[in-house]
Protein backbone atom coordinates (compact mmCIF):
# COMPACT_ATOMS: atom_id res chain seq x y z
CA UNK A 1 0.00 0.00 0.00
CA UNK A 2 1.22 3.48 -0.79
CA UNK A 3 1.68 5.49 2.39
CA UNK A 4 2.97 8.82 1.19
CA UNK A 5 1.02 11.71 2.62
CA UNK A 6 0.13 9.87 5.81
CA UNK A 7 1.82 10.60 9.10
CA UNK A 8 0.85 7.40 10.78
CA UNK A 9 -0.32 4.21 9.12
CA UNK A 10 -1.71 1.22 10.95
CA UNK A 11 -1.81 -1.90 8.80
CA UNK A 12 -3.61 -5.13 9.58
CA UNK A 13 -2.84 -4.87 13.28
CA UNK A 14 -3.62 -7.94 15.35
CA UNK A 15 -3.24 -8.57 19.05
CA UNK A 16 -4.30 -11.31 21.41
CA UNK A 17 -3.64 -11.85 25.10
CA UNK A 18 -3.12 -15.08 26.94
CA UNK A 19 -6.00 -15.48 29.36
CA UNK A 20 -4.83 -15.78 32.95
CA UNK A 21 -7.48 -18.27 33.92
CA UNK A 22 -7.52 -20.63 30.95
CA UNK A 23 -5.23 -21.74 28.15
CA UNK A 24 -7.32 -19.85 25.63
CA UNK A 25 -6.01 -16.66 24.13
CA UNK A 26 -8.28 -13.66 23.94
CA UNK A 27 -8.41 -11.84 20.64
CA UNK A 28 -8.25 -8.09 21.29
CA UNK A 29 -7.98 -6.71 17.75
CA UNK A 30 -8.42 -8.37 14.46
CA UNK A 31 -7.16 -6.60 11.43
CA UNK A 32 -7.15 -2.90 12.23
CA UNK A 33 -6.03 -0.58 9.46
CA UNK A 34 -6.24 3.16 9.06
CA UNK A 35 -4.16 6.16 8.16
CA UNK A 36 -3.68 9.49 9.84
CA UNK A 37 -2.69 12.65 7.95
CA UNK A 38 -0.15 15.11 9.28
CA UNK A 39 -1.63 17.52 11.85
CA UNK A 40 -4.84 15.57 11.94
CA UNK A 41 -6.80 15.16 15.15
CA UNK A 42 -8.22 11.65 15.41
CA UNK A 43 -10.33 10.29 18.24
CA UNK A 44 -10.98 6.66 19.01
CA UNK A 45 -14.25 5.74 20.68
CA UNK A 46 -15.89 2.39 21.29
CA UNK A 47 -17.80 0.33 23.79
CA UNK A 48 -16.17 -0.05 27.23
CA UNK A 49 -13.55 -2.75 27.36
CA UNK A 50 -13.02 -2.87 23.60
CA UNK A 51 -9.28 -2.28 23.99
CA UNK A 52 -8.92 1.40 23.14
CA UNK A 53 -6.22 1.96 25.74
CA UNK A 54 -4.40 -1.21 24.72
CA UNK A 55 -4.48 0.00 21.14
CA UNK A 56 -2.90 3.32 22.11
CA UNK A 57 -0.20 1.56 24.11
CA UNK A 58 0.59 -0.60 21.12
CA UNK A 59 0.87 2.51 18.94
CA UNK A 60 3.40 3.88 21.43
CA UNK A 61 5.32 0.60 21.50
CA UNK A 62 4.73 0.05 25.23
CA UNK A 63 3.03 -3.27 24.39
CA UNK A 64 4.17 -5.43 21.47
CA UNK A 65 1.65 -6.43 18.77
CA UNK A 66 1.32 -9.86 17.21
CA UNK A 67 0.90 -9.10 13.57
CA UNK A 68 0.65 -6.21 11.17
CA UNK A 69 2.61 -2.99 11.10
CA UNK A 70 2.58 0.52 12.53
CA UNK A 71 4.39 3.08 10.41
CA UNK A 72 5.24 6.50 11.80
CA UNK A 73 6.72 8.65 9.02
CA UNK A 74 7.29 5.43 7.11
CA UNK A 75 9.28 3.78 9.91
CA UNK A 76 8.05 0.80 11.90
CA UNK A 77 7.21 1.47 15.54
CA UNK A 78 8.82 -1.21 17.70
CA UNK A 79 9.49 0.57 20.97
CA UNK A 80 8.56 3.76 22.84
CA UNK A 81 10.62 6.84 22.14
CA UNK A 82 10.64 10.62 21.92
CA UNK A 83 9.04 10.54 18.47
CA UNK A 84 5.79 9.80 20.30
CA UNK A 85 4.37 11.79 23.18
CA UNK A 86 2.04 9.95 25.54
CA UNK A 87 -0.47 11.72 27.75
CA UNK A 88 -1.60 9.29 30.40
CA UNK A 89 -4.78 9.08 32.41
CA UNK A 90 -4.86 10.69 35.84
CA UNK A 91 -2.10 10.61 38.45
CA UNK A 92 0.80 9.73 36.21
CA UNK A 93 3.03 12.56 37.36
CA UNK A 94 6.05 11.55 39.41
CA UNK A 95 4.98 12.72 42.88
CA UNK A 96 8.55 13.40 44.07
CA UNK A 97 9.20 15.84 41.24
CA UNK A 98 8.07 19.44 40.94
CA UNK A 99 6.08 20.61 37.92
CA UNK A 100 9.34 21.74 36.33
CA UNK A 101 11.10 18.43 36.96
CA UNK A 102 8.12 16.47 35.68
CA UNK A 103 8.01 18.46 32.47
CA UNK A 104 11.71 18.03 31.69
CA UNK A 105 11.53 14.25 32.23
CA UNK A 106 11.51 13.34 28.54
CA UNK A 107 14.45 15.64 27.76
CA UNK A 108 16.35 14.42 30.81
CA UNK A 109 15.95 10.80 29.66
CA UNK A 110 17.42 11.81 26.30
CA UNK A 111 20.40 13.38 28.05
CA UNK A 112 19.60 17.02 27.22
CA UNK A 113 21.56 19.44 29.45
CA UNK A 114 19.56 20.56 32.46
CA UNK A 115 19.81 24.31 31.81
CA UNK A 116 18.62 23.96 28.25
CA UNK A 117 15.81 21.60 29.27
CA UNK A 118 14.60 24.02 31.93
CA UNK A 119 14.55 26.94 29.56
CA UNK A 120 12.47 24.94 27.11
CA UNK A 121 10.22 23.68 29.89
CA UNK A 122 9.39 27.23 30.94
CA UNK A 123 7.95 27.82 27.48
CA UNK A 124 5.80 24.69 27.60
CA UNK A 125 4.63 25.30 31.15
CA UNK A 126 3.51 28.75 29.98
CA UNK A 127 1.85 27.19 26.93
CA UNK A 128 -0.38 25.03 29.13
CA UNK A 129 -1.14 28.03 31.33
CA UNK A 130 0.85 27.06 34.42
CA UNK A 131 3.48 29.80 34.53
CA UNK A 132 4.31 30.49 38.18
CA UNK A 133 3.65 26.90 39.27
CA UNK A 134 7.07 25.52 38.25
CA UNK A 135 8.16 24.68 41.79
CA UNK A 136 4.85 23.15 42.96
CA UNK A 137 4.50 19.45 43.61
CA UNK A 138 1.72 17.48 41.86
CA UNK A 139 -0.24 17.02 45.08
CA UNK A 140 -0.46 20.78 45.41
CA UNK A 141 -2.29 21.04 42.07
CA UNK A 142 -5.90 20.38 41.09
CA UNK A 143 -6.77 17.52 38.75
CA UNK A 144 -7.08 19.86 35.77
CA UNK A 145 -3.70 21.46 36.48
CA UNK A 146 -2.08 18.04 36.80
CA UNK A 147 -3.32 17.09 33.37
CA UNK A 148 -1.90 20.34 31.98
CA UNK A 149 1.49 19.30 33.32
CA UNK A 150 0.93 15.88 31.77
CA UNK A 151 0.33 17.57 28.44
CA UNK A 152 3.37 19.83 28.71
CA UNK A 153 5.48 16.80 29.55
CA UNK A 154 4.36 15.09 26.35
CA UNK A 155 4.70 18.18 24.13
CA UNK A 156 8.22 19.20 25.24
CA UNK A 157 9.90 16.27 23.49
CA UNK A 158 8.41 17.67 20.26
CA UNK A 159 6.86 14.36 19.25
CA UNK A 160 5.74 13.46 15.74
CA UNK A 161 2.47 12.22 17.15
CA UNK A 162 0.68 12.88 20.42
CA UNK A 163 -1.09 9.88 21.95
CA UNK A 164 -3.68 10.81 24.55
CA UNK A 165 -5.31 8.18 26.74
CA UNK A 166 -8.55 9.53 28.24
CA UNK A 167 -6.66 12.47 29.72
CA UNK A 168 -9.77 14.28 30.94
CA UNK A 169 -11.74 11.26 32.18
CA UNK A 170 -11.31 11.99 35.87
CA UNK A 171 -12.02 15.71 35.68
CA UNK A 172 -15.32 17.28 36.63
CA UNK A 173 -17.60 18.33 33.78
CA UNK A 174 -16.73 22.03 33.85
CA UNK A 175 -12.99 21.53 34.01
CA UNK A 176 -13.21 18.95 31.25
CA UNK A 177 -14.92 21.38 28.88
CA UNK A 178 -12.37 24.07 29.59
CA UNK A 179 -9.53 21.62 29.02
CA UNK A 180 -11.06 20.52 25.72
CA UNK A 181 -11.15 24.10 24.47
CA UNK A 182 -7.59 24.70 25.71
CA UNK A 183 -6.38 21.54 24.04
CA UNK A 184 -7.75 22.70 20.69
CA UNK A 185 -6.01 26.04 21.15
CA UNK A 186 -2.69 24.32 21.86
CA UNK A 187 -3.20 21.91 19.00
CA UNK A 188 -3.75 24.89 16.74
CA UNK A 189 -0.47 26.40 17.92
CA UNK A 190 1.64 23.26 17.71
CA UNK A 191 -0.03 21.51 14.76
CA UNK A 192 0.70 18.08 16.19
CA UNK A 193 -0.86 14.91 14.90
CA UNK A 194 -3.07 13.65 17.71
CA UNK A 195 -4.65 10.28 18.49
CA UNK A 196 -7.10 10.80 21.33
CA UNK A 197 -8.79 7.91 23.11
CA UNK A 198 -11.97 8.68 25.01
CA UNK A 199 -15.26 7.12 26.01
CA UNK A 200 -17.05 10.43 25.65
CA UNK A 201 -18.67 10.78 22.26
CA UNK A 202 -19.22 14.51 22.37
CA UNK A 203 -15.63 15.07 23.48
CA UNK A 204 -14.43 13.03 20.50
CA UNK A 205 -16.57 14.95 18.02
CA UNK A 206 -15.75 18.35 19.45
CA UNK A 207 -12.00 17.78 19.20
CA UNK A 208 -11.55 15.70 16.09
CA UNK A 209 -11.29 15.82 12.36
CA UNK A 210 -12.32 12.17 12.23
CA UNK A 211 -13.74 9.82 14.87
CA UNK A 212 -12.74 6.17 14.61
CA UNK A 213 -15.43 3.94 16.11
CA UNK A 214 -14.25 0.56 17.38
CA UNK A 215 -16.52 -2.44 17.55
CA UNK A 216 -16.95 -4.58 20.65
CA UNK A 217 -14.19 -7.10 21.32
CA UNK A 218 -12.51 -8.46 19.29
CA UNK A 219 -12.23 -4.90 18.06
CA UNK A 220 -12.42 -3.94 14.41
CA UNK A 221 -12.97 -0.51 12.97
CA UNK A 222 -16.73 -0.26 12.77
CA UNK A 223 -16.78 3.11 11.10
CA UNK A 224 -14.75 6.25 10.60
CA UNK A 225 -16.93 9.33 11.04
CA UNK A 226 -15.74 12.53 9.42
CA UNK A 227 -16.45 15.66 11.45
CA UNK A 228 -17.17 18.48 9.01
CA UNK A 229 -17.49 21.27 11.51
CA UNK A 230 -15.43 24.32 10.70
CA UNK A 231 -12.55 25.34 12.92
CA UNK A 232 -11.75 27.08 15.16
CA UNK A 233 -14.57 25.60 17.21
CA UNK A 234 -15.94 27.13 20.36
CA UNK A 235 -17.76 25.22 23.08
CA UNK A 236 -21.10 26.53 21.80
CA UNK A 237 -20.71 24.35 18.72
CA UNK A 238 -21.75 21.44 20.92
CA UNK A 239 -25.33 22.70 20.78
CA UNK A 240 -25.45 23.03 16.99
CA UNK A 241 -27.66 20.76 14.91
CA UNK A 242 -24.86 19.16 12.90
CA UNK A 243 -22.95 18.39 16.09
CA UNK A 244 -25.93 16.68 17.71
CA UNK A 245 -26.62 14.68 14.55
CA UNK A 246 -23.04 13.43 14.49
CA UNK A 247 -23.22 12.54 18.19
CA UNK A 248 -26.43 10.59 17.51
CA UNK A 249 -24.84 8.77 14.63
CA UNK A 250 -21.80 7.69 16.69
CA UNK A 251 -23.92 6.83 19.70
CA UNK A 252 -26.18 4.58 17.59
CA UNK A 253 -23.20 2.62 16.30
CA UNK A 254 -21.80 2.15 19.79
CA UNK A 255 -25.19 1.17 21.18
CA UNK A 256 -25.51 -1.50 18.50
CA UNK A 257 -22.06 -2.80 19.41
CA UNK A 258 -22.81 -2.87 23.11
CA UNK A 259 -26.06 -4.77 22.54
CA UNK A 260 -24.32 -7.19 20.21
CA UNK A 261 -21.60 -7.94 22.76
CA UNK A 262 -24.18 -8.35 25.52
CA UNK A 263 -26.08 -10.81 23.32
CA UNK A 264 -22.91 -12.74 22.66
CA UNK A 265 -22.01 -12.84 26.34
CA UNK A 266 -25.49 -14.10 27.14
CA UNK A 267 -25.04 -16.89 24.60
CA UNK A 268 -21.67 -17.74 26.11
CA UNK A 269 -23.22 -17.75 29.53
CA UNK A 270 -21.19 -14.86 30.86
CA UNK A 271 -24.28 -12.82 31.73
CA UNK B 1 -29.07 23.01 71.43
CA UNK B 2 -26.74 25.59 72.87
CA UNK B 3 -23.28 25.96 71.44
CA UNK B 4 -20.73 23.74 73.10
CA UNK B 5 -16.94 23.43 73.27
CA UNK B 6 -16.15 27.08 73.71
CA UNK B 7 -12.39 27.58 73.70
CA UNK B 8 -10.97 28.71 77.01
CA UNK B 9 -9.21 31.98 76.20
CA UNK B 10 -7.20 31.84 79.45
CA UNK B 11 -4.96 29.05 78.13
CA UNK B 12 -3.04 30.10 75.01
CA UNK B 13 -3.01 27.74 72.03
CA UNK B 14 0.64 26.70 72.30
CA UNK B 15 0.03 25.39 75.82
CA UNK B 16 -2.66 23.11 74.43
CA UNK B 17 -0.41 21.57 71.72
CA UNK B 18 0.17 17.82 71.82
CA UNK B 19 3.86 18.25 72.67
CA UNK B 20 3.27 20.46 75.64
CA UNK B 21 0.57 18.13 76.95
CA UNK B 22 2.98 15.20 76.48
CA UNK B 23 5.63 17.09 78.46
CA UNK B 24 3.12 17.74 81.28
CA UNK B 25 2.36 14.04 81.36
CA UNK B 26 6.02 13.04 81.72
CA UNK B 27 6.70 15.68 84.37
CA UNK B 28 3.62 14.57 86.32
CA UNK B 29 4.75 10.92 86.12
CA UNK B 30 8.21 11.80 87.41
CA UNK B 31 6.71 13.87 90.24
CA UNK B 32 4.48 11.00 91.33
CA UNK B 33 7.48 8.68 91.27
CA UNK B 34 9.53 11.12 93.36
CA UNK B 35 6.70 11.62 95.90
CA UNK B 36 6.02 7.91 96.20
CA UNK B 37 9.71 7.26 96.86
CA UNK B 38 9.81 10.08 99.38
CA UNK B 39 6.75 8.62 101.09
CA UNK B 40 8.43 5.22 101.32
CA UNK B 41 11.52 6.66 103.03
CA UNK B 42 9.31 7.78 105.93
CA UNK B 43 8.01 4.26 106.60
CA UNK B 44 9.87 1.69 108.64
CA UNK B 45 9.87 -0.70 105.65
CA UNK B 46 12.48 1.45 103.95
CA UNK B 47 15.28 0.56 106.34
CA UNK B 48 13.98 -2.88 107.19
CA UNK B 49 14.06 -4.07 103.61
CA UNK B 50 16.93 -1.87 102.38
CA UNK B 51 14.68 -0.47 99.70
CA UNK B 52 17.30 1.95 98.46
CA UNK B 53 19.06 -1.08 96.98
CA UNK B 54 16.08 -1.87 94.79
CA UNK B 55 14.41 1.44 94.03
CA UNK B 56 15.62 4.83 93.05
CA UNK B 57 14.02 8.22 92.61
CA UNK B 58 14.31 10.71 89.74
CA UNK B 59 16.44 13.02 91.89
CA UNK B 60 18.80 10.20 92.77
CA UNK B 61 19.07 9.22 89.11
CA UNK B 62 20.01 12.78 88.27
CA UNK B 63 22.59 12.72 91.03
CA UNK B 64 24.04 9.43 89.77
CA UNK B 65 24.10 10.87 86.29
CA UNK B 66 26.18 13.79 87.52
CA UNK B 67 28.67 11.53 89.32
CA UNK B 68 29.02 9.07 86.45
CA UNK B 69 29.43 11.92 84.00
CA UNK B 70 32.07 13.63 86.14
CA UNK B 71 34.11 10.47 86.52
CA UNK B 72 33.99 9.85 82.75
CA UNK B 73 32.50 6.42 83.29
CA UNK B 74 29.21 7.23 81.57
CA UNK B 75 30.93 8.62 78.49
CA UNK B 76 33.21 5.58 78.23
CA UNK B 77 30.26 3.18 78.35
CA UNK B 78 28.16 5.31 76.00
CA UNK B 79 31.02 5.51 73.53
CA UNK B 80 31.42 1.74 73.53
CA UNK B 81 27.71 1.18 72.96
CA UNK B 82 27.54 3.88 70.31
CA UNK B 83 30.32 2.22 68.34
CA UNK B 84 28.51 -1.12 68.43
CA UNK B 85 25.31 0.59 67.37
CA UNK B 86 26.90 2.53 64.51
CA UNK B 87 28.88 -0.41 63.11
CA UNK B 88 26.01 -2.87 63.35
CA UNK B 89 23.37 -0.42 62.14
CA UNK B 90 25.35 0.84 59.14
CA UNK B 91 26.12 -2.71 58.11
CA UNK B 92 22.43 -3.57 58.49
CA UNK B 93 21.42 -0.63 56.28
CA UNK B 94 23.94 -1.59 53.59
CA UNK B 95 23.22 -5.31 53.57
CA UNK B 96 19.47 -4.92 54.13
CA UNK B 97 18.97 -2.55 51.21
CA UNK B 98 21.27 -4.53 48.90
CA UNK B 99 19.77 -7.94 49.62
CA UNK B 100 16.24 -6.50 49.63
CA UNK B 101 16.85 -5.03 46.17
CA UNK B 102 18.27 -8.27 44.85
CA UNK B 103 15.40 -10.35 46.24
CA UNK B 104 12.83 -7.94 44.82
CA UNK B 105 14.36 -7.88 41.36
CA UNK B 106 15.35 -11.53 40.90
CA UNK B 107 12.68 -14.16 41.39
CA UNK B 108 15.21 -16.98 41.33
CA UNK B 109 17.45 -15.55 44.03
CA UNK B 110 14.34 -14.75 46.04
CA UNK B 111 13.35 -18.43 45.97
CA UNK B 112 16.75 -19.38 47.45
CA UNK B 113 16.99 -16.63 50.04
CA UNK B 114 13.41 -16.34 51.23
CA UNK B 115 13.42 -19.37 53.59
CA UNK B 116 16.68 -18.21 55.18
CA UNK B 117 15.39 -14.72 55.72
CA UNK B 118 12.14 -16.07 57.21
CA UNK B 119 13.99 -18.43 59.56
CA UNK B 120 16.54 -15.88 60.72
CA UNK B 121 13.88 -13.22 61.18
CA UNK B 122 11.88 -15.59 63.37
CA UNK B 123 14.90 -16.62 65.44
CA UNK B 124 14.90 -14.91 68.85
CA UNK B 125 17.95 -12.70 68.99
CA UNK B 126 18.31 -13.45 72.69
CA UNK B 127 18.96 -17.08 71.77
CA UNK B 128 21.46 -16.18 69.08
CA UNK B 129 23.55 -13.69 71.03
CA UNK B 130 25.28 -16.19 73.37
CA UNK B 131 26.22 -18.37 70.40
CA UNK B 132 27.88 -15.42 68.72
CA UNK B 133 29.77 -14.69 71.96
CA UNK B 134 30.99 -18.25 72.04
CA UNK B 135 32.20 -18.04 68.46
CA UNK B 136 33.73 -14.58 68.45
CA UNK B 137 34.45 -13.81 72.08
CA UNK B 138 33.91 -10.47 73.77
CA UNK B 139 34.36 -7.07 72.18
CA UNK B 140 32.96 -4.58 69.77
CA UNK B 141 32.93 -6.86 66.73
CA UNK B 142 30.72 -9.69 68.02
CA UNK B 143 28.39 -7.18 69.66
CA UNK B 144 28.07 -5.23 66.41
CA UNK B 145 27.20 -8.51 64.74
CA UNK B 146 24.31 -8.97 67.16
CA UNK B 147 23.15 -5.41 66.43
CA UNK B 148 23.40 -6.15 62.72
CA UNK B 149 21.26 -9.29 63.06
CA UNK B 150 18.71 -7.39 65.09
CA UNK B 151 18.40 -4.48 62.68
CA UNK B 152 18.85 -5.99 59.23
CA UNK B 153 15.49 -7.69 58.71
CA UNK B 154 13.07 -4.77 58.97
CA UNK B 155 15.28 -2.92 56.49
CA UNK B 156 15.57 -5.89 54.15
CA UNK B 157 11.86 -6.69 54.18
CA UNK B 158 10.80 -3.06 53.74
CA UNK B 159 13.21 -2.62 50.85
CA UNK B 160 11.74 -5.73 49.26
CA UNK B 161 8.17 -4.49 49.76
CA UNK B 162 9.09 -0.99 48.62
CA UNK B 163 10.56 -2.18 45.33
CA UNK B 164 7.77 -4.71 44.77
CA UNK B 165 5.05 -2.11 45.23
CA UNK B 166 6.48 0.52 42.89
CA UNK B 167 3.53 1.81 40.88
CA UNK B 168 3.34 0.24 37.43
CA UNK B 169 1.86 3.35 35.82
CA UNK B 170 4.86 5.45 36.86
CA UNK B 171 7.23 2.89 35.35
CA UNK B 172 5.20 3.12 32.14
CA UNK B 173 5.66 6.89 32.10
CA UNK B 174 9.45 6.61 32.01
CA UNK B 175 9.28 3.76 29.49
CA UNK B 176 6.91 5.74 27.27
CA UNK B 177 9.47 8.53 27.00
CA UNK B 178 12.10 6.04 25.92
CA UNK B 179 13.69 5.47 29.36
CA UNK B 180 16.13 2.55 29.61
CA UNK B 181 15.78 -0.14 32.30
CA UNK B 182 18.48 1.57 34.38
CA UNK B 183 16.67 4.91 34.05
CA UNK B 184 13.46 3.21 35.18
CA UNK B 185 15.40 1.90 38.17
CA UNK B 186 16.99 5.17 39.22
CA UNK B 187 14.23 7.59 38.27
CA UNK B 188 11.18 5.62 39.41
CA UNK B 189 11.92 2.55 41.48
CA UNK B 190 14.39 4.11 43.91
CA UNK B 191 12.46 7.33 44.58
CA UNK B 192 9.14 5.49 44.88
CA UNK B 193 10.60 2.89 47.26
CA UNK B 194 12.62 5.37 49.36
CA UNK B 195 9.92 6.22 51.94
CA UNK B 196 9.16 2.54 52.53
CA UNK B 197 12.87 1.78 52.95
CA UNK B 198 13.28 4.61 55.45
CA UNK B 199 10.25 3.33 57.37
CA UNK B 200 12.13 0.01 57.62
CA UNK B 201 15.21 1.81 58.90
CA UNK B 202 13.07 3.59 61.49
CA UNK B 203 11.66 0.29 62.69
CA UNK B 204 15.19 -1.07 62.85
CA UNK B 205 16.43 1.68 65.18
CA UNK B 206 14.44 0.32 68.12
CA UNK B 207 15.56 -3.22 67.44
CA UNK B 208 19.18 -2.09 67.16
CA UNK B 209 19.06 -0.38 70.56
CA UNK B 210 17.59 -3.54 72.11
CA UNK B 211 20.31 -5.59 70.41
CA UNK B 212 23.05 -3.41 71.90
CA UNK B 213 21.74 -4.17 75.38
CA UNK B 214 21.17 -7.87 74.70
CA UNK B 215 24.69 -8.28 73.36
CA UNK B 216 26.24 -6.49 76.32
CA UNK B 217 24.18 -8.39 78.87
CA UNK B 218 25.65 -11.63 77.59
CA UNK B 219 29.19 -10.53 77.45
CA UNK B 220 31.00 -7.24 77.42
CA UNK B 221 33.57 -5.30 79.34
CA UNK B 222 31.92 -1.96 78.77
CA UNK B 223 28.79 -0.40 77.37
CA UNK B 224 25.43 0.78 78.63
CA UNK B 225 24.01 -2.75 78.69
CA UNK B 226 27.05 -3.80 80.65
CA UNK B 227 26.38 -0.92 83.07
CA UNK B 228 22.84 -2.23 83.62
CA UNK B 229 24.19 -5.69 84.33
CA UNK B 230 27.11 -4.57 86.48
CA UNK B 231 25.22 -2.18 88.78
CA UNK B 232 22.14 -4.33 89.20
CA UNK B 233 24.41 -7.13 90.39
CA UNK B 234 25.68 -4.70 93.03
CA UNK B 235 22.20 -3.48 94.04
CA UNK B 236 22.83 0.07 92.90
CA UNK B 237 19.64 1.09 91.07
CA UNK B 238 20.75 4.71 90.39
CA UNK B 239 23.39 3.96 87.73
CA UNK B 240 21.15 1.27 86.23
CA UNK B 241 18.45 3.86 85.58
CA UNK B 242 21.02 6.31 84.25
CA UNK B 243 22.01 3.77 81.59
CA UNK B 244 18.38 3.04 80.76
CA UNK B 245 17.53 6.72 80.41
CA UNK B 246 20.50 7.31 78.10
CA UNK B 247 19.34 4.37 75.92
CA UNK B 248 15.77 5.67 75.80
CA UNK B 249 16.82 9.20 74.89
CA UNK B 250 19.18 7.88 72.23
CA UNK B 251 16.44 5.67 70.74
CA UNK B 252 13.91 8.49 70.62
CA UNK B 253 16.37 10.97 69.10
CA UNK B 254 17.42 8.57 66.33
CA UNK B 255 13.80 7.77 65.55
CA UNK B 256 12.91 11.47 65.30
CA UNK B 257 16.01 12.21 63.23
CA UNK B 258 14.99 9.53 60.72
CA UNK B 259 11.48 10.92 60.60
CA UNK B 260 13.00 14.30 59.68
CA UNK B 261 15.18 12.67 57.03
CA UNK B 262 12.14 10.93 55.59
CA UNK B 263 10.20 14.18 55.40
CA UNK B 264 13.18 15.86 53.80
CA UNK B 265 13.86 13.12 51.22
CA UNK B 266 10.24 12.44 50.31
CA UNK B 267 8.07 15.44 51.12
CA UNK B 268 5.31 14.00 48.91
CA UNK B 269 5.05 10.85 51.02
CA UNK B 270 3.25 12.40 53.98
CA UNK B 271 0.58 13.53 51.55
CA UNK B 272 0.24 10.03 50.10
CA UNK B 273 -0.08 8.51 53.56
CA UNK B 274 -2.73 11.03 54.49
CA UNK B 275 -4.63 10.28 51.31
CA UNK B 276 -4.49 6.53 51.84
CA UNK B 277 -5.54 6.91 55.45
CA UNK B 278 -8.63 8.81 54.38
CA UNK B 279 -9.25 6.52 51.43
CA UNK B 280 -9.32 9.50 49.14
CA UNK B 281 -8.74 9.51 45.43
CA UNK B 282 -6.03 11.71 44.01
CA UNK B 283 -7.87 14.75 42.80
Amino acid sequence: METTGSKLAVKHLRKSFQSQRSEASIQVFEDISFEVHPSEFISIVGPSGCGKTTFLRILDGLIPHDDGDILLDGKSVIKPGPDKGFVFQESSLLPWRTVMDNVILGLELQGVASGEARKKAERYIALVGLAGFEQHYPHELSGGMQQRVNLARALIVDPQVLLMDEPFASLDAQTREIMQAELLKMWNQTKKTVIFVTHQIEEAIFLSDRVVVFSARPARIREIVKVDISRPRSLSVKRSKEFLELADQVWNIIQEEVLKSMGREREEGVL
Amino acid sequence: MKSVAKRDPLIPAWLRSSRVIGAYSVIAGLAIWQLAYQGLTWTHYFKAYAINHFLSSPLQVIQSFGELYQSGELLRHSYFSLLEFVYGFLLAIGVGILVGFIMATSKKINYYLDPWVSCLYATPLVALAPVIMVWFGLGIFPNSLVVFLGAVFPILLNTYTGIKSVRENLIDVVRAFGGSPSQVFFKVMIPDATPTIITGIRLAVGRAVISVVVAELFGAEAGLGFMVYFYSQRFLPGPVFVAIVVLVVFGILSFLALEKIQGWLSPWYAYRLRREAHGMELE
